[in-house]
C-alpha cells in the first residue's frame, strides 16, 4: 500500500486532491452523522414540521448553541436501564434489544466465527498441502456453492427445521442457526485460508517434520501462528457477517427469546415509524461494536476483503 | 521368535502410521464437507426438487415445469427483472465511477491516506438493514432530515417530492421501468453507498500494482494524464475491474435486507427487485414451489457470474 503516484498533478494542485478527498469523506459519513444526530433528539424535535437539522433554535434565533435540547430519550427507551442493587454497576439494562437479542447475537457471532476459523484452517491446510483425488473438483465445488443465493437455501433450511421438530428429534434454535451461519461463511474462508497457507514456504514445515513434528502439530504450532493475521481476518469477517445478518435469523429461529439483534432492530423499525429517535439510537447502539472492531482490526478487514473477493 | 513378533508389531505400527498420514487430509476436510453438505448442498438439491412441486392440501405433488411457467406468466416477474436490470446498471455505474475516482485520488502522493481509507470504509461494516433505515431517515415522508427541502413545491414542482411515496414516472420504452421512480433511485444510492468502500479498496489495490515505469515512460512519450488513465491504467487493471463488477452485481442481486428496511418493495411494486420478489413469493405468499423456481433462476445467474470471475482471475494459475 505504499507505492505512490505523483505524475498526474503538479504539487501546487495538491490541495485539489485533498479537498476532493475531504468532500468525498464528508459525504460518505453524512448519513451516519445524521443518524447519530437524530438519535440525540427528543420526540418533540423529531416530529416537527418542517424538520430542523439541529434542535437548537429558539423563538428569536435560528441557532443558539446554549439553547440546544439534546436528549438521551432514544437511548433510554432502547436500553431501559433500571436500578438494581445486585448488579456491579448499580443498574441493569432491561431493554430486550440488549438483554436478550444482543446477548444472543454475541453468542452466535463468537461461536460461529471460532468454528469457521477452525474448519477453514484445517481444510485450507489440507487443500494447500496435499494432493488427493478430487482435489480440484472439491475446491471448485466449494466456490460454486457460494453461487446459491442465501434466500434459496433458507427455503430448504426452514423446512429442515420444521421436519426435525415434527419428527421429535432433539432440536435447538441456537445450535441450528450457528451451524447454518458456519455453512454460509465457510466456503469463502476456506479459500482465504488456502491462499495464505499457499504463500508459506514448505521448507519451514519440512524442517519441523524432520525434527519429529507430526503434520497436525505443524498445522497448529507452525502454520496457524504464521498465518495469524489471516485467521484474525477470517474471524472478523465472519463475526461482522453474522452480527449484520438479518434474514436467516429472522426466518429460521422460531423462539422469540433466541432471536438475534437484527431481528430486534427490524421489529423496532416496524413498530415505531414515528419514534425515529428511538430507532436511530438503536442503530447507533448496534453499529457501534462492529465499527469499533473495524477500527481496531482494519488491516485484517482489508486483507479479508481483497483475498475473499478475487475468488468470487 | 520374539524378534519376529517385534518385527511384525513394528511393521503394523508403521502401516498404521502411514495409513493415518495418508488419510489425514480426508479427516481434515471431512467436517467442512459435512457442514457444507447439510447447509448448502442438500438445500440446493431440495430447491431443485421443490421447484417442480406444488403444495396441495394432501401434500406435495409433482407439477413438472409448471412453476416456471406460472412464474414467467406472472406480470410481476417481468417487471421485477426490468427493475433489477435498471437497479444493477445504475448501481454498478455509480459504484465503479465513484470507486475508481476515489481510488485514483487515494493512489496519489498524499498524507493521511490511511485516515481517509479508514473513514471511507465505515459504511462497509454496517448492516444492510441499518443502512436502509439511515437512508429512510433522510427522506421519511414527514419527519425526514431532507423532507423540508424535498417537499418544497418551488424546488420540486408541482407538489414537492416525497421519495418513498412518489409513483414511478411514465416509462419511455414500453414497460421497461426507465426513468426510475424516486424510491428506486434512493435504493441505488443506498446500495452504492454501502458498496463503494469495497470497490475503492479493490481498485486501489489494482492501481498500486501498475508498474510505475510503464506510466513514467508513457509520460516521457508525451501522453497526458487522461490518456495515461484511458490507455495505460484502465487496460492494465481491467481484470480487477471485472472482478469488482461481478462482485458488486452478485451482492446487488442477492441483498434483500436493504430493500426490506428502506422501501419494503414500495411504493406499489416500484422497488420490487428480484431478491425482494423471491422473499415475497416465498415468505409472504408462502408459495414455496414458485419461490424455488425463481431461486434456481437466480442461482444460475450467480453461477455464471462466479465462473466468469474465476475465469478472469485465472485461479488455475494461482494453484501450486
Amino acid at each position: 500500500m505504499k507505492k505512490i503516484f505523483s505524475l498526474f498533478w503538479r504539487n501546487k494542485n495538491r490541495w485539489l486532491i485533498y479537498s476532493a478527498l475531504i468532500l468525498i469523506t464528508l459525504l460518505n459519513l453524512l448519513p451516519i452523522a445524521l443518524t447519530a444526530l437524530v438519535s440525540f433528539k427528543s420526540q418533540e424535535d423529531v416530529i416537527r414540521t418542517p424538520p430542523v437539522l439541529f434542535p437548537c433554535d429558539t423563538p428569536t434565533q435560528s441557532f443558539d448553541l446554549n439553547a440546544c435540547r439534546w436528549s438521551l430519550e432514544g437511548y433510554e427507551r432502547v436500553l431501559a436501564p433500571r436500578p438494581s442493587p445486585d448488579s456491579p454497576f448499580g443498574f441493569e439494562l432491561t431493554g430486550t434489544m440488549i438483554a436478550t437479542y444482543g446477548l444472543n447475537t454475541v453468542l452466535y457471532a463468537t461461536l460461529s466465527s471460532l468454528l469457521v476459523v477452525l474448519l477453514a484452517a484445517t481444510s485450507g491446510y489440507a487443500f494447500s498441502r496435499y494432493r488427493f483425488r478430487g482435489h480440484r473438483a472439491l475446491l471448485t465445488a466449494i466456490i460454486a456453492i457460494t453461487g446459491v443465493p442465501f434466500l434459496t437455501n433458507l427455503l430448504a433450511l426452514y423446512q429442515m427445521g420444521v421436519t426435525i421438530r415434527t419428527v421429535g428429534l432433539p432440536y435447538d434454535d441456537r445450535l441450528f442457526i450457528i451451524i447454518v451461519y458456519v455453512g454460509f461463511f465457510l466456503p469463502l474462508s476456506v479459500w482465504i485460508a488456502k491462499g495464505f497457507f499457499d504463500a508459506i514456504p514448505r521448507d519451514l514445515e519440512d524442517a519441523a517434520l524432520i525434527d519429529g513434528c507430526s503434520s497436525l502439530q505443524s498445522l497448529f504450532y507452525i502454520m496457524i501462528p504464521l498465518t495469524r493475521p489471516a485467521m484474525i481476518a477470517i474471524f472478523m469477517l465472519t463475526f461482522v457477517g453474522v452480527w449484520n445478518e438479518f434474514i436467516a435469523g429472522y426466518l429460521l429461529i422460531s423462539k422469540n427469546s433466541n432471536k438475534p439483534i437484527m431481528f430486534g432492530f427490524f421489529d423496532f423499525l416496524g413498530q415505531s415509524r414515528i419514534n425515529l429517535q428511538v430507532v436511530a439510537a438503536a442503530s447507533v447502539i448496534i453499529a457501534l461494536p462492529v465499527v469499533i472492531l473495524f477500527l481496531f482490526f482494519r488491516r485484517s478487514f482489508f486483507m479479508a476483503m481483497v483475498e475473499g473477493s478475487v475468488k468470487g | 521368535m520374539k524378534g519376529w513378533v517385534d518385527f511384525v508389531l513394528k511393521l503394523h505400527d508403521m502401516k498404521k502410521q502411514k495409513w493415518f498420514r495418508n488419510s489425514l487430509p480426508f479427516w481434515l476436510i471431512l467436517p467442512t464437507v459435512i457442514t457444507l453438505l447439510v447447509v448448502q448442498v442438500y438445500p440446493t438439491l431440495y430447491t431443485v426438487w421443490l421447484s417442480m412441486q406444488d403444495r396441495e392440501p394432501a401434500g406435495w405433488i409433482f407439477v413438472g415445469f409448471n412453476n416456471f411457467e406460472r412464474l414467467f406468466n406472472l406480470g410481476q416477474f417481468g417487471e421485477s427483472v426490468g427493475l433489477t436490470i435498471v437497479f444493477l446498471v445504475g448501481h454498478v455505474l455509480l459504484t465503479m465511477v465513484g470507486g475508481f475516482f476515489t481510488a485514483f485520488l487515494l493512489s496519489q502522493k498524499i498524507h493521511f491516506s490511511g485516515l481517509f481509507i479508514t473513514l471511507l470504509f465505515i459504511p462497509w461494516v454496517l448492516s444492510q438493514i441499518i443502512v436502509g433505515f439511515m437512508f429512510r431517515l433522510l427522506v421519511a415522508p414527514e419527519y425526514g432530515v431532507f423532507s423540508g427541502i424535498l417537499l418544497d413545491p418551488a424546488l420540486f414542482p408541482p407538489n414537492g417530492l416525497s421519495v418513498l411515496v412518489a409513483p414511478p414516472p411514465r416509462p419511455w420504452f414500453g414497460d421497461f421501468p426507465f426513468p426510475t421512480s424516486a424510491a428506486l433511485g434512493l435504493l441505488i444510492l443506498a446500495s452504492t453507498w454501502r458498496a463503494l468502500p469495497f470497490a475503492t479498496l479493490l481498485i486501489l489495490a489494482a492501481i498500486q500494482m501498475v508498474p510505475l515505469e510503464v506510466i513514467e515512460s508513457s509520460r516521457i512519450d508525451g501522453a497526458n494524464g487522461w490518456q495515461i488513465i484511458r490507455h495505460i491504467m484502465v487496460p492494465l487493471i481491467l481484470p480487477a475491474l471485472v472482478v469488482v463488477i461481478f462482485n458488486i452485481i452478485l451482492n446487488g442481486i442477492n441483498g434483500v435486507g436493504l430493500v426490506l428496511s428502506l422501501t419494503d418493495g414500495g411504493p406499489g411494486t416500484a422497488t420490487q427487485i428480484i431478491s425482494y420478489l423471491l422473499y415475497s413469493i416465498g415468505w409472504s405468499r408462502i408459495q414455496f414451489g414458485r419461490a424455488a423456481a425463481l431461486a434456481l433462476i437466480m442461482a444460475v445467474v450467480n453461477w455464471i457470474l462466479i465462473m466468469g470471475t474465476l475465469r478472469v482471475t485465472r485461479v488455475e494459475e494461482r494453484d501450486i
